[in-house]
C-alpha cells in the first residue's frame, strides 16, 4: 500500500483527545480588544504558556471586521459606517469583511498548537476544526455542512465563515456565525461588488445568508450553550477565564497597534 | 488609478490597484479576502509587479508573482494566475478609459 503522508481525518480526530481544553465563555468586549486578545492568546498557546483553548467572544459595540489583506476603500462605506456608529477594526487573519452587531453574531476562537492540524491541507484543517460545530448544529436540527474553503452553510443559507492565522507554532482558527442580521444596515456600511458574487449564482447578498435565529428559532444564548455542551461532550475540557496578565497584554496591544489607523488602514 | 478584480471560482477575490507611469505599473496594491502565509509575502507579491510593463501577459505576470513569493509562502483560495488576470482586467479598463 502506498504511504500516505497526511493523516486520515479519523486519525486527526484523535488529536483533540490528547489535550485538556480550556473553555472560556463570552463576555462583552470592545471590538479592538477581541482582535488583540486573539493575537495575544495565540502567541501564548504557541509558547506553551496557555493550554489549547476554546474562547467564545462577546461584542460590546457594532463593528466591521476586515480581513488582514482587505482594502478599507473596497470593502467599507466609511461615511455610512461613521454615521451609524460602526467601528472599523482589522483582524490578524485573512478572509472577508464581516458586519457585526453585538447580539447578531456568535464568534469563537480555537487556539491550539499547530500539531493539531499537522499534515492536513488548509481546506481539511478548516473543516476539521469546525467539525464539532457542524455536529452541534445537527443537534439543533440544522442540516449544516462545511463548504470549502471556509464556510458553514445549510439549505437555509450561509451560516458563517472561518479564518485562520498561524503564529510561532500555534494555529488560530476563528469562526463567526450570523445569529440575526440587519441586512439594510449591512448593505449601507459594506460594499459588496459584483465580482465577489460572480460565482454565487445570485446577485443579492441577502439571499445568501441564513442566520441561525431564522433556522432554529432559539435564543442566541441557548445556541451558544448548546455549542459549548457539544464541545465538552466531545473533548476533554475544563472551564477557564482570561487571566489579568492576558487582558493587560491585550490592552497594551490595542493601544500600540489594533486601535491605530496604521493598522486598521494598513491597506487603505 | 487602475483597478481590476478577479474571483477564483469557489475561492477568493483578488483586487489590484496601480497607476501607469511610462507604460509601467507603479504603486501596485494587491488586496482581497484571500489567505496568505506569512503576512509579509504580500510585499513579495506587490514588489514583483512594481515597474512591470503594461505589455506583460497574464502568464508572465503570474510567473513573476510565483518566483517572488518567499520560500514556504502559501496563497490560499487564490493563485498567481488570478493576480495576473486581475492586472490584465485593470489594464483593459484603462484602454477603455483612453478610447
Amino acid at each position: 500500500m502506498p504511504e500516505r503522508a497526511s493523516p486520515s481525518l479519523e486519525t486527526a480526530e484523535q488529536r483533540w483527545l490528547q489535550h485538556e481544553w480550556r473553555v472560556i465563555g463570552p463576555e462583552p468586549r470592545a471590538p479592538n480588544m477581541n482582535m488583540a486578545l486573539d493575537e495575544v492568546l495565540t502567541e501564548r498557546v504557541g509558547r506553551g504558556e496557555r493550554p489549547p483553548t476554546l474562547w467564545v467572544w462577546g461584542w460590546s459595540a457594532p463593528c466591521i471586521v476586515l480581513g488582514r489583506f482587505q482594502s478599507v476603500r473596497n470593502e467599507v462605506n466609511e461615511t455610512n459606517a461613521v454615521a451609524n456608529g460602526v467601528e472599523i477594526v482589522r483582524r490578524i487573519s485573512g478572509g472577508g469583511a464581516m458586519f457585526i452587531q453585538p447580539e447578531g453574531a456568535i464568534t469563537y476562537s480555537i487556539l491550539a498548537p499547530d500539531s493539531l492540524v499537522a499534515g492536513l491541507t488548509f481546506p481539511e484543517s478548516y473543516a476539521f476544526l469546525d467539525s464539532w460545530v457542524v455536529r452541534a448544529l445537527h443537534g439543533l436540527g440544522v442540516e449544516a455542512r462545511y463548504e470549502p474553503l471556509n464556510d458553514i452553510t445549510s439549505a437555509g443559507g450561509k451560516i458563517g465563515g472561518a479564518a485562520q492565522a498561524r503564529r510561532n507554532g500555534a494555529v488560530l482558527h476563528h469562526t463567526t456565525m450570523a445569529y440575526q442580521m440587519d441586512i439594510p444596515l449591512m448593505l449601507q456600511v459594506l460594499r459588496i461588488g459584483q465580482e465577489k458574487l460572480s460565482d454565487k449564482g445570485t446577485r443579492s447578498a441577502d439571499k445568501r445568508v441564513g442566520p441561525l435565529r431564522q433556522q432554529t428559532e432559539l435564543p442566541r444564548d441557548e445556541i451558544i450553550s448548546h455549542l459549548l455542551d457539544e464541545f465538552r461532550r466531545s473533548y476533554p475540557s475544563r472551564e477557564d477565564a482570561l487571566t489579568a496578565e492576558e487582558i493587560e497584554a491585550a490592552e497594551q496591544r490595542v493601544r500600540e497597534r489594533f486601535a491605530t489607523r496604521a493598522w486598521t488602514h494598513i491597506l487603505p | 488609478m487602475q483597478h481590476g478584480e478577479y474571483k477564483t471560482p469557489g475561492g477568493k477575490l483578488i483586487a489590484v490597484d496601480f497607476v501607469v507611469v511610462d507604460a509601467k505599473l507603479t504603486d501596485v496594491r494587491v488586496t482581497g479576502d484571500f489567505f496568505l502565509y506569512p503576512d509579509e509575502a504580500l510585499d513579495d507579491i506587490t514588489g514583483s509587479l512594481e515597474g512591470v510593463s503594461v505589455e506583460a501577459t497574464e502568464s508572465e505576470l503570474a510567473e513573476r508573482v510565483r518566483i517572488a513569493m518567499r520560500r514556504g509562502a502559501e496563497l490560499v483560495g487564490s493563485s498567481p494566475e488570478a493576480i495576473g488576470t486581475a492586472v490584465r482586467r485593470a489594464l483593459k479598463a484603462e484602454e477603455i478609459d483612453r478610447a
